[in-house]
This record gives structure tokens, sequence and C-alpha cells, in this order.
């Protein structure tokens, strides 16, 4: 096994984090601020997220502590996902009694991901053990802590990751002396962490202080819907335009490897060629739609399995350990966050939530939801773009009257394209430490 | 990658298994990791997009020939069309055996060998970057050996003058002066030799407690090693210190890879490194023959074979 691999993955979804194409293109000029749909500046900062030279002042060192934990209430592990037992998260602790600052990740991650080590850094410089939890869509999570294994529901998925904390802080080193909760999340993790503060207020297991919502959704379904629209614009629906866009970008790599001079095509070579494959709207497009749908094949594939709908496995005859998955791969590859919602989520829940409707379904995974505590409860904080694509106008309008002067709102920076850069965590670091005065920035 | 020879691996499977049976059931289980040192990675992370805005500065340029590749690098490839990528589905009639095998190496990788190597991480980076260096000199013999094969000349002789500065000034290997000298490293092997004779890579092939592999690659490794063997620099490799001297190697090579089994949590993991180890391949054979076309490819055959 080897860098490249990681490093080709991560080039052909677009995540290029040393910011190849922040050194050799410069993003075109934005539309100006507050335009409530991505710009080609958005799309750039997305796929290329903060330049290294604009994060936030960092530590030497942040020691790490790996956590795998049993969870009892987890659903019977289908023998496919036999590494996925134990829940894993990741733990920094300070020596001395501190609060403790949780960290939710973004769709389909894992608790460990380079946008968590930025915030997990800066939290631990400014004095707070962090503990990093996995989205309630990655597969680990699903498998592992899940009491339906079928992810992407606001409520059931937030009933989870409360209950997985519980668990967490009872088991965690004697040592580790907590003063407060507070709980923070981005994208996907950002609304994930705003419920989890909401079923804390009814509990009272936690007693959770703050909340930061970073580049948070408030409509699961119309950003999941949006998502599906950028994929069939810029790649394609269908075994054709998927087959297209691979064809495209492997001969676009192998071309510009054959004008080099290189022996290897190594992770140097990749984040360059990111910068040279990677030019127009629809390719940064095409890199974030991907990004996102192939977060969806494993929440597709687990939901399948766990609920028995029966659309890519034979609920009779689920695979086994050692058994090919290419044909199942190459199916769940058309798949659409659509057809999740409509042939797996919503027969399930419907089936579980007597009276329940579609359109009730796509009204509980809306964050207003939680409405009345966003707007009344001021330890709920949130920062986002004006430019976020996950969120149209409407939504963000939304944002802002719900919060007020708890939400901080930049000009630019697409979805998580500004994350851990020094205004994002000095502002972040005053709302944790109820020090924030408000205002756009 | 690391070279792991045969004798290495029954003593490593009586380990792993061992290692494996001994698991207990409890709620938590604790593994402390080493640290992350962020103000270093990011300051890496700023020099690095430096390097690679000057490299794109260069590329406006016109390009200048690699003096080390001879006169034909100056004559403009042939582009390769998109009709001209393989296929997306990968040769790979061992499947059964090759999934065998990539969940034995996780296992193992997981009981054993990663939390080895996360403590050989704790150790100064100083020494580790001399352990490195000294066993990427020895392996500057195999790529010197490769490159006379492959008749590429100019990188033979840039091997050469690594070994040898590096043996010399470098201390016996332990530091890599060639590099500050703009002799930069770049390995190479039988496989790629074999890749360069017209070799195909054949099918998909995992090799215990090593990793994805194709059956070139895995005999370009055996060759490697046998070169070496027969070779034996320094003792290194039938000397009495030779076991010893084998687990550091390989620890090392282990701790500079960033990978971790079954971190995407992805029942998929197998099939996305096929795929991609794969590609990675037939797009650096194409590069070993950048003035021809490349071959066409018949959509119905699997990429690989």
């Amino acid at each position: 096994m080897n860098k490249f691999l990681s490093a080709l993955a991560l080039a052909a979804l677009g995540f290029c984090q040393a910011h190849a194409g922040d050194a050799s293109i410069p993003p075109p000029a934005a539309q100006g601020p507050a335009t409530g749909l991505a710009d080609s500046a958005a799309l750039r900062a997305t796929v290329f997220g903060t330049p290294p030279q604009d994060i936030a002042p960092l530590p030497d060192k942040v020691p790490l502590l790996e956590m795998d934990l049993d969870l009892p209430w987890r659903r019977p592990i289908p023998a496919v996902f036999w590494f996925d037992k134990r829940l894993r998260v990741w733990l920094s602790a300070q020596e001395k009694p501190a609060p403790l600052a949780i960290v939710i990740s973004g769709t389909g991650s894992d608790g460990n991901t380079a946008k968590l080590a930025t915030l997990r850094a800066v939290l631990y410089g400014a004095g707070y053990h962090v503990l990093t939890m996995p989205s309630p869509t990655f597969p680990g999570f699903i498998v592992s802590a899940s009491s339906t294994g079928v992810a992407g529901d606001l409520t059931q998925d937030g009933k989870d990751l409360y209950a997985a904390m519980g668990v967490i802080i009872a088991h965690l080193p004697r040592k580790v002396k907590i003063t407060d909760i507070d709980v923070l999340g981005y994208s996907l993790g950002g609304a994930n962490a705003a419920i989890v503060k909401s079923i804390d207020e009814k509990e009272h297991k936690l007693n959770i202080h703050r909340v930061v919502m970073i580049n948070p959704p408030v409509s699961l379904f119309s950003t999941v819907g949006r998502l599906d629209k950028l994929f069939a614009r810029s790649i394609g629906n269908g075994d054709a335009g998927i087959e297209r866009f691979y064809q495209q970008l492997y001969s676009e790599l192998a071309n510009l490897y054959r004008a080099s001079d290189r022996v290897e095509l190594d992770e140097d070579f990749l984040l360059g060629a990111a910068a040279s494959v990677l030019k127009t709207d629809a390719q940064f497009s095409a890199a974030i739609a991907l990004t996102f749908r192939i977060a969806l094949t494993n929440v597709f594939f687990a939901g399948d399995l766990y609920s028995g709908a029966g659309v890519v496995v034979d609920p009779k005859h689920p695979p086994r350990v050692g058994d090919s998955l290419d044909e199942i791969s190459r199916r769940l590859r058309t798949k659409t966050f659509a057809e999740y919602f409509t042939r797996i989520f919503a027969p399930y829940y419907l089936k579980r939530r007597p009276g329940s409707s579609v359109e009730s379904l796509v009204a509980e995974n809306r964050l207003d939801v939680i409405g009345d505590q966003l707007r009344g409860n001021a330890d709920y904080y949130a920062q986002t773009n004006s430019d976020d694509l996950i969120l149209d106008k409407a939504e963000l309008d939304w944002l802002r009257q719900t919060l007020g002067a708890r939400i901080v709102v930049y000009d630019h920076g697409g979805h998580l394209g500004n994350l851990g850069d020094r205004q994002q965590v000095a502002d972040m670091l005053e709302m944790l430490a109820g020090r924030w005065q408000g205002g756009s920035r | 990658m690391m070279r792991v020879g045969s004798g290495w691996r029954p003593l490593a499977a009586g380990v792993a298994f061992i290692a494996l049976g001994g698991c207990a059931s409890q709620v938590v289980e604790f593994h402390r990791l080493p640290p992350d040192t962020p103000a270093a990675d990011n300051a890496a992370d700023i020099a690095k997009m430096q390097r690679l805005a000057a490299a794109a500065a260069l590329a406006q340029k016109a390009r200048a020939p690699d003096p080390t590749e001879g006169a034909a690098a100056a004559e403009v490839p042939a582009p390769v069309t998109p009709a001209e990528a393989p296929p997306m589905k990968t040769y790979d009639p061992w499947g059964e055996v090759n999934r065998f095998t990539y969940r034995f190496n996780a296992r193992f990788d997981e009981a054993l060998f990663l939390p080895v190597a996360n403590s050989y991480r704790r150790l100064p980076s100083p020494m580790r970057t001399g352990v490195h260096n000294f066993f990427g000199n020895i392996a500057e013999i195999d790529s010197f050996i490769n490159y006379t094969l492959q008749g590429r000349l100019g990188r033979m002789v840039r091997s050469v003058g690594r070994f040898v500065i590096n043996s010399t000034i470098g201390i016996g290997g332990l530091f890599d002066p060639a590099t500050k000298m703009r002799l930069p490293n770049a390995p190479t092997g039988f496989g790629t030799t074999l890749a360069k004779w017209g070799m195909h890579p054949g099918p998909y092939l995992v090799i215990p407690f090593y990793g994805p592999s194709t059956l070139r690659e895995g005999i370009g490794l055996a060759a490697d090693y046998g070169t070496l063997y027969v070779i034996d620099p320094a003792w290194i490799y039938r000397g009495n210190l030779s076991w010893g001297l084998f687990v550091v190697h390989a620890v090392d090579e282990r701790a500079s890879i960033d990978f971790r089994y079954y971190a995407s949590g992805s029942p998929f993991e197998y099939e996305t490194i096929q795929f991609l180890y794969v590609r990675k391949l037939l797009i650096e054979d194409g590069g070993l023959h950048r003035q021809k076309p490349l071959p066409r490819t018949d959509p119905n055959v699997p990429a690989g074979e």
C-alpha cells in the first residue's frame, strides 16, 4: 500500500488539500457577497480548502488517543462489515481539567479527517480536550452505533450520536477531568451537533453547553437534491456518464504523466495534476458532486442491507465475507440521493412511524424541527458562507433570521472552503467561550 | 513499498495468530498514537505549495528536455485519448484468494505491524530519517541495475552518482546529500524493467504482508530481493544481523506509509484500491513509452490483462 493510493483517490475526488490549485490557478473574481449560490470562486474554495498559509496558528504537538468502543444497541453486524464492529473515535486530552469539545464529522466521513485534524489542533491549542467523532453517515458509525442501519434521519442519527457520546464520556481515561461540554460539527455534522444538544436539553445526561454549527445544511433533502442536480449536470446520470467522466480523467492524467519526466505517479504529481485537470466550473462541480456521491455508496449499501429493501442486495442472500462486490458496486455507482430516499429511507421510516408521510419525513429533516431552540437558546451558534453551495438564499435567510446575532456569514468560502482560516477559527473560539459579540464578516 | 522475504512469513503468521487469538472483549480499547504535529505539517504544506507553484511556473515556459532521458525526450508525446482509457473492470482472476489475503494483511497490520510502526514513529525524526536513507541507498544498487536493463543510461548514471555521494559524503547512506545536489531519488525495479520490455501488468495480486500488486510486479519484487540477496551489500542480506535488519527495514517502510486498512469503513475498499492501483500502474506504463501511442484497448478485456 502506498500514499499514492490515497492521493490518487483524493485527486480523483477533488479533495486536493495541499492546495495545488491555489498555487497555480488564480480563482476568478466572485460575483460579490451574498450570492446565495455557488460561483466559480466558491467551487474552487470548496475543492481546495483553506490555503495553508491562511490557517490559524497551530500547536506543535497534539496528543492522540484512539478509542474503540463496543456499543450494546448496535444491530447484528452484516458479514461484509466485519471490520466495523467497534465505534472508533479520537481523543486529545489536556493534562489539566479543561472543557471538552466534541467535534462531529461531515457527510460519510470518519472521525479523523484532515478538516477534523485542523479543528482538533486549534481547539487543543485553545485549551480544550478534543473528541472527534465520525458522521452518523460514515459506514463505521452505521454498523457500530446506529440503532437502525438506515442513516440520514436527523432525529434518529442525533439519538444514536447522543447515546454514543454518553458511553464515550463514561469511558474516558480517569485522568481526563472535564469542566464543561461543547459540541461542534461541520457540514451535516453541524446539523447533527445542534440536534444532539436539543436532545440533551430534554434528557440532561451530558449537560452540553454550547454548540457551533459550521456550514450546516438547513434541509437535508433540498441539499441532496441540489447535489443530485450538480452530479447530473456535471457528470451525467447512468453508467454512460460515469464511464465518460472516468475516461476523460484517466486520459488527462495519462497525458500529464507522459508529458512529465517523473518515474513514479506520486502524491506530488497528483496534486500538481489536479490544478491542470480541474479548470472549468463543470469540472469543479463534478469533483464536488462525485465526492458526495461516493459517500452515498456506503450509506445506500448499508441501508439496503439493514432494511432488507433488496435494491442492490438480495436480502435472502446477502454477500458473505470474501464474496466479490464488483457487481453490487457497479449497480451502486448510478444510484442517486433521491433513489436512496424513495427506495430505502422512506419505506423504512414510513413503516416505523405510524401516521407519517413522505412530506412529513422531508419536513422532519429540516433544522427547523429545532427552530424554537435555535431561536430562543443563546448557546447555539453557526458559521457559514454566503456562497455555500448546500444552501439556497431562502435557507441562508432562515438561518440568519433564526440565529440572529449568533450566526456569522462570511462573504466567500463556498462549502467549508475557509474552515481553519484565522478569522473562522477566531470567531469559533469566541462563540465557544461565550464571548461572541456578533457581526457579519 | 517494503520488501518482504519468504522466511519472514511463517514467523509473522505465528505472531499474528497469537495476537489475533488474544483479543479480549470489553467496552473500550485504547490505542495511544503518535502525536499530531500540526504546526510542522502546515509548514510542510506551505513549502509544498510553493514547490508546486514553482513547478507550475516552470511548466509555463518552453519545456526543456530531460538531459538524462536522451534526445528522444524532446519529442512531443503522443496524446492519450479518452477512448484509450482501460475499461473500468480490472483483470482479477484470483479475486477469491486476493480478498482472503487482503483481509489477512488487514488483520496482521492492525494486530502487529501498525502498532510496531507507530512505536517506531515515536523515535526521534533524525534517527528514522537516517534509517530510511540507509535502506534507500542500498536500493540504489537495484535501481542502477534496472535502469541499465531498461536502457535509460542517464538515470543509471544518476543512480550511481547518488550511491557514490551518499555512501561517502552521506556516511554510509545515513544522509542524503545527493538530493541537495539536485540528484533526487528515483528508485526503479525489475517490475518496471519488465514493463519497459513490454510486459502487461497481468492479473491483480495481493501479496501477503505486502499489499496490492500484479503478477508482473510480484515477479519484479522477487527479482529485486533476489538481486540484493546475491550481491549482499554490506552483508545485510546474508550476514548474522540480516533478520534484524530485515525487520527494521520493513517497519521503517510501514511507518512511512500513511494508510490504515479499513479506515474507509467501506466494504468496497478492496475494489477501490484494486481499481486505483491498476490505473496508476497503467499510467506509469504509458509513461515508459512516452513517444509511442498506447496500444488500443479492447473494452471487453479487463484492465491489466
